[in-house]
């Protein structure tokens, strides 16, 4: 035996014999032991001889046997458990955030997909050190009793993975995740109350996850939930007892999660995202009260939903050989071409016909029978086929209006272009681009008013005063915040924690004063099927397009490689029945190069009526800041003659004053009496650009007069957002 | 410094107003006036600035100085880049005319704090620095063709003399030999209305470059030995110290000679004793010594006087560049052996203080060095 061990392993004859000997030493109590099974010490030599260890062999551990024990299927939701931050939910802060977000992203795909005028109520409180409870309420379909331990308890169950079709969740991760996460933390039930029918009481869950079996688990009403009573006492004990706050409404669903949390304003907090989900929906009333009991209403501003979209068959070029085979298997169809025509997207049985003559197939063979060879011709025929770009009311663009309009109520500016680019398709799915751009204004920084200040600087946990306003506001840079420092009189290392009152004053009125249109950075929104992506801007490919864009050409500065500077918003839009995100917490939009083209094609498109707008206004304000140096210097010139010669100081100024005008009459055609521009010309900037004049404080700006080329947009109802 | 009005105290009554004073004000209003004709009849107005760059000076060979050009700069005020610096001149006319009218002089800070102040409506300050407002009066000088002194402005002193002189400064008899350690304070005016010679023994001016060397000279008595003057102007001599060296020269008929370090800056220094500065060319009648002779020091001395590797300093790349200009200058153009003397330095590739010599011996500048250039009339011409 032994010696047909070492046969095998020729090569090592030598040393393994001196191991041998060793080893025989060292396993003498084993030897012992095996005595009586000499076959088993022999698979043990071989297994010495296989490892070649010079000296000593390791012991074995365990054996396969043994290690069958512990192999077992791991649950997704165990998974998700210790990987909570491939979720969104890797720190406190932003837990909170994904929490609202899977929520009403939730609710607004139910109500789209019902027909129903998203209304959602968001309720953030605090239940105890860094402990929140967020409750979220639409006024969705309901869910049907049986469905919603399971929509709400177990991860990947939904009905939107298994589809091609635009909306905003994909997976079913989401708020089951949330609802785990919120159970791990704080050991407190998810709580959901659910109507669906106007004529039926409201049903009541408490639900907990089983991460290892990944099943909900329902707490009350023995593992059946309750039914919330009648409005009157009774039911206002149930929802006390319970730490419910239904709003009553025919239908709906209301979430509400206790989780360990972290709540701060500022930007990526659940103020900025429901502030931008507003934006990119402008059909959607928001209420939201926040931890200090500040509420926030965000009113509609269209009353018409979007556009349904339709679910689609998939586009040949985005499927995949494995794919093809599994269809053709699974088909129902009895002719190829049957089977072309009715699994995908875009093909008539013309092009039908087409395709199985390239493949060298009948049209009317059994797909069913189709071989390994055939599918791969049929699979290469199909790919080579000119076949046009999949249906395009499958992905529903937010249009140019309605851009304008979200883009204008929330930031104040003094140009804005839209621009919806026509869809295109990534591996055979459909999306399309949508690029929105803001210039000009003031930065957020400037209407910050002192009270939500002071509270940014109580809640902010940056170290330094100039990383609170870095990291705080958008549209403050290094050099913004450097700026606002310095005029301020503090250093940059000042903590912003322990400023007295006085030094608030100071940095407050500093923000308003410093003008911060040199430093500031392009502040970028991105969206995905109309969801505010709030983090991982580096890894998201709508940011590397912007970095990549050339902003000079368009009238901007841009440090090689970075965002340009400059008071400008842009906004971009993915929408797709399948947006490709780098991770499942969909952060980012994955890179592919069709979605790259896209992307810059929009933002050269907006771009480019820019760069229009920037030049004229740079003529003006040039001319007009010439006038200004004139201006400035003439009462010193005039002083000064006055003393030398005694000439009347004022009508020598009157008339310096004169020729200094007919000097600079070129800035007197484009600015009115207020001082701002005003283009006669707009025209020519076409249908998608909105220009504002804004003068008037900037509360007013939502109600600001509007002029342009949009008539729509100045005739629509402008959405109102006020505090109480 | 023009006259100085002897009723300067009489607390708001008239002054006198000399003549040169009258011309000096009769220019201002010319200026002002100007301005109020264009705002009448509709014109920008605008100020013809005699150019006081190297364009616009010229080398005048028979007698060897720089003299200005007939090239001006217009500074009008309804220009983007010229409007401030135009205010600017207004400004520094105004607070000339004020400083003659009421019989006073001020240092140019002086004038500088006097006009300085916050636009009205603006945050800009008429004035940022001294430097803005020393260069818009050099302006105003060329400008109405007036000197700084007949402005009523001057500069800090600076630059000091050692020697067998003896002058009436401002009615001060003052001995030039019986100053101390720190000799006599060359003033920033030294015309014949402040300053007169009332005794010279000196045989000759040795004009060095800065204080360190100059207080050599002094402590070792050279001046006594050798019987001459001993001066330094603390690096590019200022305009006093220029305007009595060539009073010196002219009227006394002291030769002069220049002992200053071998660098482009210390040519420079020479040639602008010599012939003039560029800048202000239009001064060089009354300053340029043509017959001013350089004798030291040289590139060679560092072979020559055997000096040691550690007193070098190497040329960096602005020295290089400044050496190639001065080559290229005109009145050094000409002159084989400056061409030949500033090729060695770049050539060697550094350059040498005068101080350096102090590494061979405290004195040895002054007991060695000099005597024996001046023994054997080997200098630089």
């Amino acid at each position: 035996m032994e010696e047909s061990v070492l046969k095998r392993t020729p090569a090592k004859k030598s040393a393994p014999k001196s191991a041998e000997k060793s080893s025989k030493h060292e396993d003498a109590e084993d030897e012992a032991v095996a005595v009586a099974e000499p076959e088993e010490q022999a698979e043990d030599k071989s297994a010495t001889n296989g490892h070649a260890a010079p000296a000593k062999a390791p012991k074995r551990r365990a054996t396969a046997e043994k290690m069958a024990e512990g192999q077992r299927d791991i649950s997704v939701s165990e998974f998700f458990a210790k990987n909570r931050h491939l979720l969104g939910f890797d720190n406190p802060r932003k837990a909170l955030l994904t929490t609202v977000k899977e929520a009403v992203d939730n609710s607004l795909d139910a109500c789209e997909e019902a027909g129903i005028l998203p209304e959602i109520w968001v309720h953030i409180e605090v239940t105890g050190d860094n402990r929140y409870k967020a409750g979220i309420q639409d006024n969705g379909p309901g869910i049907v009793k049986a469905q919603i331990p399971n929509i709400f308890g177990k991860l990947l169950y939904g009905s939107k993975f298994h589809r091609l079709r635009m909306s905003r969740g994909q997976q079913g991760i989401g708020i089951s995740a949330a609802g785990m996460y919120g159970v791990l933390t704080t050991g407190r039930p998810v709580k959901i109350v659910s109507r669906h029918d106007p004529k039926k009481p409201a049903h009541y869950f408490e639900l907990q996850i089983d991460t290892k079996k990944n099943k909900p688990e329902i707490l009350n009403g023995k593992g059946e939930g309750e039914d919330l009573p009648k409005p009157g006492a009774e039911y206002e004990k149930f929802v006390e007892k319970r730490g419910l706050e239904w709003v009553e409404t025919p239908h709906g669903t209301r979430v509400t999660i206790e989780l360990e949390a972290k709540y701060q304003r500022g930007r990526g907090s659940v103020d900025d995202y429901l502030e931008q989900t507003a934006i990119a929906n402008p059909h959607v009333t928001i209420h939201y009260k926040d931890p200090d009991g500040k509420e926030y209403h965000y009113a509609r501003a269209v009353d018409v939903l979007p556009p349904e979209p339709k679910e689609i068959l998939p586009h040949p070029y985005g499927i995949e050989l494995g794919n093809l085979v599994t269809m053709l298997q699974s088909t129902k169809a009895t002719t190829l071409s049957q089977f072309l025509t009715s699994s995908f997207s875009r093909v008539s049985s013309s092009k039908a016909g087409d395709v199985c003559e390239a493949a060298k197939l009948s049209t009317r063979a059994n797909p069913g029978r189709i071989g390994r060879n055939d599918s791969e011709n049929l699979y290469k025929a199909l790919q080579n086929a000119k076949i046009p770009p999949p249906s395009t009311d499958c992905v529903c663009p937010i249009g140019v209006q309605k851009l304008l309009q979200g883009l204008h109520h929330v930031v104040p500016a003094e140009f804005y272009v839209a621009e919806t680019r026509p869809p295109s398709v990534y591996r055979g799915n459909p999306f399309l681009i949508e690029c929105a751009l803001a210039y000009g204004g003031s930065s957020q920084a400037v209407k910050i008013s002192f009270e939500a200040l002071n509270e940014m600087l109580n809640e902010t946990d940056a170290r330094t005063l100039r990383q609170f306003l870095i990291n705080g506001f958008s549209g403050i840079g290094g050099d913004a915040a450097d700026k606002i420092l310095t005029e301020a009189g503090f250093g940059t290392r000042a903590s912003p924690g322990k400023l007295k009152k006085e030094e608030i004053v100071k940095l407050h009125e500093a923000m308003r004063n410093v003008n911060l249109e040199e430093g500031q950075t392009m502040n970028v929104m991105r969206f995905a099927n109309r969801v505010p992506l709030q983090f991982q801007p580096g890894a998201c490919a709508i940011t590397q397009m912007i970095m990549n864009t050339n902003w000079r050409a368009y009238g901007l500065t841009q440090s090689r490689g970075g965002l340009p500077s400059g008071p400008v918003t842009v906004m971009v839009h993915v929408a797709s029945v399948w947006v490709p995100f780098t991770s499942e917490s969909k952060e980012a939009v994955a890179s592919y190069p069709e979605i790259q083209k896209e992307i810059r094609l929009g933002l050269q498109a907006v771009g480019r009526k820019l760069s229009m707008f920037v030049r004229k206004r740079l003529k003006v304000r040039q001319e007009g800041e010439r006038r200004n140096v004139f201006l400035r210097y003439l009462g010193e010139v005039a002083t000064a003659v006055n003393e030398i010669n005694g000439r009347d100081r004022n009508k020598l100024y009157d008339a310096l004053l004169k020729v200094a005008k007919r000097k600079t009459e070129v800035a007197d055609k484009k600015i009115d009496e207020s001082g701002k521009f005003v283009d006669e010309e707009e025209a020519d900037f076409g249908e998608n650009v909105l220009i504002v004049k804004h003068d008037e404080p900037l509360p007013a700006a939502t109600g600001g007069t509007v002029e342009g080329s949009t008539s729509s947009a100045s005739s629509a109802k402008k959405p109102k957002k006020k505090k109480s | 410094m023009a006259k100085k009005p002897a009723s300067s105290k009489s607390g708001g009554a008239p002054v006198n107003v000399s003549v040169k004073d009258k011309k000096t004000l009769t220019s201002l209003r010319r200026v002002a006036d100007d301005v109020a004709t264009c705002a009448d009849s509709g014109r920008a107005p605008h100020l013809d600035v005699p150019s006081r760059s190297l364009s616009n000076v010229r080398f005048n060979k028979t007698k060897r100085f720089l003299e200005m050009g007939g090239g001006t700069n217009r500074r009008e005020l309804f220009n983007l880049s010229q409007a401030k610096s135009y205010m600017q001149t207004l400004l520094i006319s105004s607070g000339c005319k004020r400083l003659i009218e009421q019989g006073k002089t001020t240092s140019l800070r002086g004038l500088y704090y006097m006009l300085k102040h916050t636009i009205e409506g603006t945050k800009e300050e008429t004035f940022e620095d001294q430097e803005d407002s020393d260069s818009v009066i050099e302006d105003v000088e060329v400008t109405l063709d007036s000197l700084r002194e007949e402005m009523h402005l001057y500069a800090s002193n600076r630059g000091n003399l050692v020697g067998p002189i003896t002058f009436i400064d401002n009615g001060d008899t003052i001995d030039c030999t019986r100053m101390g350690s720190a000799g006599y304070s060359i003033p920033s005016i030294c015309e014949p209305d402040v300053i007169q010679f009332k005794d010279c023994k000196a045989d000759f001016i040795l004009h060095v470059e800065k204080d360190t060397v100059w207080r050599r000279f002094a402590e070792d008595k050279f001046w006594k030995k050798h019987n001459c003057i001993v001066s330094h102007g603390g690096g590019q001599p200022p305009r006093g110290v220029r305007r009595l060296l060539h009073r010196l020269h002219n009227e006394l008929k002291l030769p002069v000679y220049c002992l200053l370090d071998n660098d482009p800056w210390g040519y420079y220094i020479y040639s602008v004793l010599k012939q003039g500065s560029i800048n202000l060319a239009f001064e060089s009648v009354r300053m340029g010594i043509p017959e001013a002779k350089y004798i030291g020091l040289r590139s060679k001395d560092f072979d020559r006087c055997k000096l040691s590797n550690s007193v070098k300093i190497n040329l960096n790349d602005q020295d290089i560049k400044r050496a190639k200009q001065i080559a290229e200058y005109p009145w050094f153009k000409d002159k084989k052996p400056w061409q030949k003397e500033i090729q060695t330095m770049l050539g060697q590739g550094f350059k040498l203080e005068v101080e350096s010599l102090i590494s061979k011996d405290i004195s040895y500048v002054t007991e060695e060095y000099v005597p024996a250039r001046l023994q054997d009339k080997d200098w630089l011409d």
